[in-house]
């Protein structure tokens, strides 16, 4: 059980450049799975390999359970990464592959083949000591490669895109042995995506990183209630957005003026955005507005409906049964309920 | 299904000029060095094919000698240059001010004939060269030719050390690109699995660069076996080099020397070509992989 503080990380690959990460704060709780969440290139392995001690943060600190480790060299500070194409050392047998680490801390030849056993039994490959890398499928090396990490039983463990090479099916498989393995050894790990859905089902808590900046760091659900930004609430799948004026518990826009609940956000420029599945479709009384249903799709469990209301396109998710109610060209009311909107800042 | 046979064969055709110049030129040589050497010379009046000539290299003691020079030449060449290849590329690998131009310093070895990497060692090396006026004008030695003797020497120094000039840089280029095919993840990965850097270059980098690393061996050991020139130059007269040996035989005033002459080089002929033959073979396993 290890916390894991970033403080004020930050990391330039070259002194001219822009920074790959930059004042990266972030207090990963002791025995949870946390998630580096953002687009291609914010940084995300960068973060990883600083964190497992492979590159020299620029500025800012890295603790171990309130002790710096930047003095201590990636094979000692007890930080392993699993890479995200499994880097199997192709040369060896699946057994030599998950006894590497122990080998190399000079730990005999019997304990490691007893160890090597039980490992591999908790990824459930058992008796696969002799096989070769390449006989074996990509979820299978996925779990060598995760048999590889624990077996040296690290204080944090750091998984690079885990699951973005497997198809789907083998994924959710992955995703279920990661998560009873992680309940059952309480290792403080740190996992990378840019998979949204991915950070959500896996992560106890997500970061999520901008072009190297932290944007916000909270608990999944929160990322739906409450985004902090227009590009947060996009990146988990937000559509609606409508800009407005914000004076107290009011939100003047030109669809309207908008009542909502009490926000922490100073009054001024706003964007209200809602989550699809909140808009009401057909109802009317606070913070309804006119409409026109401009198409929509059937999903067989829901259907989706693309909305215009002045120069906004919305879009509302519905029950399967209103594809019968609403049809495409008509105007009707869309309610906004006042629980549902949440309002973040203009973007620049 | 013409066509089909047409497209087949549109490469080989393409290519079919230079083949046959190739064959022409190789195969005449080496059917007619085979022909010599079994004891069909004309020129002279001996028509018969007898193995003799065989029989006979491999009672002669020079021949011996001569073997036991060449394989120590490029045994030691082939050693040696590996190990300042690995050391050469892991240093070029890594990142640093200047990169570009010592990378291209090193690579600039590559197109310069062998013949002026001799002059050069004798410029160098030689007891009239310029390291023994070095060492005489810094008193070092008393006298120029106090300095050891690294060119015509029994121990084939100076031959050695031109073939890793050469050959140092040509290794080094291939592992180089290996290395960076292979990436560094592996190596990080192995770092925080808990190796040092020294085991993880014993136990990730070498085992996965082993391949291109004897490979290039056996290329350069091939080379330094049949190669002729350097050793020519730069050699003792006696032991010499095989294909020197050879040399000297055929151009013997005596014409019967020539089916040994003939005999030496079909042998080297077929040394490389089993050497080359595995070559093959190790680089057609790796590709699989
Ligand atoms: N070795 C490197 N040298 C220079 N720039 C790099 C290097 N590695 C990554 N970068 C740059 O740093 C930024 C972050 O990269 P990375 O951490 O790999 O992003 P992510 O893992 O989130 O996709 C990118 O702009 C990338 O181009
Ligand atoms: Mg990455």
């Amino acid at each position: 059980m290890t916390q894991v503080n970033l403080l004020q990380l930050s990391k330039a690959y070259s002194s001219a450049d822009t920074y790959a990460v930059h004042n990266l704060t972030l207090e990963i709780a002791s025995g949870q799975i946390t998630a580096l969440l953002g687009p291609s290139g914010c940084g995300k392995t960068t973060t990883l390999k600083m964190i497992a001690g492979l590159l020299r943060p620029t500025q800012g600190d890295i603790t171990f359970d309130g002790q710096s480790v930047l003095g201590i060299p990636a094979e000692r500070r007890g930080a392993v990464m699993v890479f995200q194409n499994y880097l199997l050392f192709p040369y060896m047998s699946v057994g030599e592959n998950v006894g590497f680490g122990l080998k190399m801390r000079g730990v005999d030849q019997q304990t490691i083949r007893r160890k090597v056993a039980e490992i591999l039994d908790l990824v459930k490959l058992s008796g696969f000591e002799d096989r070769r890398p390449k006989q074996l499928s990509g979820g299978q090396q996925q779990r060598v490669a995760l048999a590889r990490a624990l077996i040296v039983e690290p204080k944090v463990l750091l998984l690079d895109e885990p699951l973005s090479n497997l198809d789907a099916h083998l994924r959710d498989e992955m995703r279920e042995l990661i998560l009873n393995i992680q309940r059952q050894l309480r290792i403080t790990t740190i996992f990378v995506t840019h998979d949204q859905e991915e950070a959500v089902v896996l992560a106890d808590k997500i970061a999520l990183m901008f072009d190297g900046e932290l944007q916000q760091f909270d608990r999944p659900n929160a990322f739906y209630k409450r985004p902090i930004s227009v590009r947060a609430a996009r990146f988990f799948g937000g559509v609606n957005f409508v800009d407005g004026v914000k004076r107290g518990e009011r939100v003047e826009t030109p669809l309207g003026i908008f009542h909502v609940n009490r926000q922490e956000i100073p009054d001024g420029p706003v964007v209200i955005t809602i989550r699809p599945e909140n808009l009401k479709l057909g109802e009317e009384g606070e913070n309804a507005i006119q409409g026109r249903i401009r198409s929509h799709v059937y999903l067989g469990t829901h259907a989706r409906f693309k909305v215009e209301a002045g120069q906004w396109h919305l879009e509302v998710v519905a029950e399967a049964s209103s594809v019968e109610q609403f049809h495409d060209g008509e105007i009707l009311s869309l309610k906004f309920p006042r629980e549902n909107i949440w309002l973040v800042p203009t973007e620049k | 299904m013409i066509a089909l046979w047409r497209e087949r064969l549109r490469i080989p055709l393409m290519l079919s000029p230079a083949l046959a110049v190739i064959l022409v030129l190789f195969m005449s040589g080496l059917v007619l060095g085979m022909m010599q050497s079994v004891g069909y010379l004309p020129i002279i009046g001996r028509y018969e094919v007898t193995l003799d000539a065989y029989r006979k290299i491999f009672s002669r003691e020079d021949f011996y000698r001569s073997l036991s020079l060449t394989v120590w030449i490029g045994f030691a060449s082939t050693v040696l240059s590996t190990i300042l290849a690995i050391i050469c590329a892991m240093t070029l690998r890594q990142t640093f001010r200047g990169k570009r131009w010592v990378t291209f310093i090193f690579q600039l070895n590559i197109p310069i004939p062998h013949i002026v990497g001799a002059i050069g060692i004798l410029f160098l090396f030689s007891q009239s060269g310029f390291l023994a006026r070095l060492a005489y004008v810094a008193h070092i030695i008393n006298e120029p030719s106090d300095f050891p003797a690294l060119i015509y020497d029994r121990y084939a120094i100076g031959i050695i050390l031109e073939y890793l000039w050469k050959t140092t840089c040509f290794t080094g280029v291939i592992v180089l690109a290996v290395l960076q095919s292979i990436g560094e993840d592996y190596e990080d990965l192995a770092r925080t699995l808990g190796a040092s850097r020294w085991q993880s270059f014993r136990y990730v980098v070498l085992p996965l660069i082993m391949p291109g690393i004897l490979s290039s061996s056996i290329l350069v050991f091939a080379f330094t076996f049949g190669a002729f020139e350097i050793p020519y130059l730069l050699g003792q007269r006696y032991p010499s080099a095989l294909p020197v040996l050879a040399f000297r035989n055929y151009t013997d005033v005596d014409l019967n020397a020539r089916p040994d002459a003939m005999a030496m080089s079909v042998f080297i002929a077929v040394v490389i070509t089993v050497l080359i033959f595995i070559y093959m073979k190790i680089t057609r396993t790796y590709l699989r992989e």
